[in-house]
């Protein structure tokens, strides 16, 4: 899926009401397959820019085109949908939802949005396995190491198979063992041709070889 | 698999404010309790009153008494009666072709609390020819003979209570529970000839003996030296009240203005007085209720506030949900359920404790108020409650919902 976005802004307003501008006339293109990768500084933009593409957050203007639709076009339920079937989220911190066991986490977008297949189950653990969590899939997230939960968040882009990833820092909490499993599994991610955009400042990451850069200052694109 | 994730999400909330979701359940369980209760002892109430005032429809009693007293004395054996009454009255009662049935009461005595009430033979058989036992030679034409006044026909449910076995003996106290100046007629024996089966009325928590009893019992004993006040005088061959049946309703009205004009006796239209007490006790009733009411709003709002903190406590989570893609029905709808659940399961327990607690204190009620109470009855009071508390907690299920649906749960999370 190619991902097209124009002239987009966004600004905020901070709690003493002043307005911060975080992205600014940005104009970006990436390839179906490619990967992105995001640089800048703390509170630079990259989550936000993140959160614009996923449309989570809608530009203040400009536009976002991914696989030729305009997301800010589409209502809260259709973007909600559109999430469910494109795009993968592995953040920092905080990647699972408590109320469900490793195996569940992995499947519970997929369940949530009724679109289950046959031997989900099978599948599941099967990629479960394949990140080294063999046998942890009935544990709950707090029974979990950090870095076993960035493993079942990376099992659940892979279990649903998302055309664009977007990965925020995914190691930087990690040890080297565990940044080389989720380095691993995003690699996997790329076999099946999907879009990877990524903010990391992790050495392994370099393997990954972005097929494009791009940096950001406070305010815009550099 | 959706409405299951959906489920367990809401069960892993409450499970997380485990001690808010007990506190809801239990504050909107009380206030079911609470209900229950008003709604099944009021409908017992009013539907032995309205039976037995369809019964007798006029009582006469003495000078004095209001209609209230007189019917409350006579009929459910509760409040004292204010005096006595010349027989002669009875006797002219029996005479006047408008009376198609006269029953002499002569109220004195208890036995352990329940009233021992002088009667004659056709009051017993016009209350029930039915016996659960009665001694060898009883005649159930004749329960309460002349000749022998020492007899004494039980209620079932006052037989049960004491484990009154036929041919037991028991001697009465004079005047009623609480009454200071009690003390006990050791000097006159009463036999347990015979134990009815059940009425469903006040009448199964006393116990028939002939009026010439209660007289025998106060010619041997003198009360003069025992000041008791004038409503306990105990005058030969007076009586505390006569029940009446009359041909129609007004012979009723007629009998009422004569005998309340007359000097040393009033009368009560029964079916007024009862349905005047049973507006009373449906205002009771609704003052109950709106008690009730006001717990369960109180409550509610309380439910509703525990909701919304909860949500904040989750917003970080939420958002997560949405990132993955999961829409903001599914996520306002385990806050909706979530209300739903707390509500219903306070419902649920509400009444069921309400109406357990109803059949644990059924016999302490039923002989205090007299009447046949029927503990697991499902009354209009809660249904109307159940309705109210479903529609009320609906509401604020879907103002909770709404307050997520409107929330940008992103922005949210990224502004803290």
């Amino acid at each position: 899926m190619d991902i097209k976005i124009t002239e987009a802004a966004k600004s905020f307003k901070n709690r003493s009401g002043k307005v911060l501008e975080i992205i600014k006339d940005l104009n970006l293109e990436i390839k179906s397959g490619s990967v992105l990768k995001i640089e800048g500084a703390s509170g630079s933009g990259k989550t936000t820019l993140m959160n614009v593409i996923s449309g989570l957050i809608s530009p203040d203007k400009g536009k976002v085109e991914i696989g030729g639709v305009d997301i800010s076009l589409l209502s809260e339920s259709e973007k909600d949908r559109f999430r469910a079937e494109n795009i993968g989220y592995i953040f920092q911190t905080f990647n699972l939802l408590s109320p469900f066991s490793a195996i569940e986490n992995v499947y519970a977008p997929a369940a949530f949005s009724g679109k289950l297949k046959p031997g989900y189950k099978e599948k599941a653990l099967e990629i479960l396995k394949s990140v080294g969590l063999e046998g942890f899939e009935k544990s709950m997230p707090y029974h979990l190491s950090v870095g076993q939960r960035q493993r079942v968040a990376v099992a659940r882009v892979l279990f649903s198979e998302n055309k664009i990833i977007l990965a925020d820092e995914p190691t930087a909490s990690l040890d080297k063992v565990s940044s080389k499993a989720v380095f691993d599994s995003l690699m996997k991610c790329r076999e099946f041709g999907a879009t990877i955009i990524f903010a990391s400042h992790d050495e392994t990451f370099k393997e990954l070889s972005p097929d494009q850069v791009l940096s950001l200052d406070k305010g815009g694109a550099a | 698999m959706k409405s299951t994730f959906i489920f367990k999400a809401v069960l892993h909330n409450i499970r997380h404010r485990l001690v808010s979701f007990v506190i809801s359940v239990f504050a909107i369980g009380v206030a079911f309790t609470f209900l229950s209760g008003v709604g099944v002892v009021s409908f017992g109430i009013a539907a032995t009153a309205v039976n037995t005032s369809l019964r007798y429809p006029l009582v006469v009693g003495p000078e004095g008494s209001s209609d209230t007293q007189l019917v409350m004395s006579s009929i459910f054996n509760i409040d004292k009666p204010y005096g006595t009454l010349d027989y002669s009255v009875y006797e002219e009662l029996l005479r006047d072709e408008r009376v198609t049935a006269a029953y002499p009461l002569a109220r004195s005595d208890s036995y352990r609390g329940a009233p021992i009430v002088g009667v004659n033979s056709s009051f017993v058989r016009d209350l029930s020819r039915a016996y659960y036992l009665y001694e060898e030679g009883f005649d159930g034409q004749n329960p309460l003979p002349e000749n022998d006044l020492h007899r004494a026909v039980s209620g079932y449910k006052i037989a049960e209570r004491f484990n009154m076995q036929i041919g037991d003996k028991f001697v009465g106290s004079h005047g009623h529970v609480g009454d200071s100046h009690a003390h006990v007629h050791d000097d006159f024996e009463y036999r347990v000839a015979a134990i009815l089966e059940p009425v469903n009325g006040p009448e199964d928590y006393s116990i028939f003996t002939h009026y010439k009893a209660v007289w025998a019992v106060h010619d041997d004993h003198s009360c003069d030296h025992h000041h008791h006040g004038d409503d306990h005088k105990h005058d030969h061959e007076t009586l505390t009240a006569v029940l009446v049946r009359t041909v129609n309703p007004v012979a009723t009205a007629q009998l009422e203005g004569e005998y309340s004009a007359k000097p040393g006796s009033t009368a009560a239209d029964v079916g007024r007085t009862v349905r005047r007490l049973v507006e009373y006790m449906n205002k009771a009733e609704q003052a109950a209720g709106f008690f009730s009411y006001g717990t369960l709003f109180i409550v509610l709002m309380m439910v509703f506030v525990t909701v919304l903190m909860s949500v904040n406590e989750r917003k970080k989570e939420m958002a997560l949900m949405r990132t993955l893609g999961i829409g903001r029905g599914a996520i306002s709808l385990t806050v909706m359920i979530e209300t739903m659940l707390i509500t219903v399961s306070g419902i649920v327990a509400g009444l069921i404790a309400g109406h357990i607690a109803l059949y644990f204190a059924k016999p302490v009620i039923d002989m205090n108020l007299g009447i046949d109470l029927e503990p697991f009855l499902f009354t209009a009071i809660e249904v109307q409650g159940v309705f109210i508390t479903l529609i009320f907690g609906q509401i604020l299920a879907l103002a909770a919902m709404f307050r997520i649906y409107s929330m940008n749960l992103i922005e949210e999370v990224s502004r803290d």
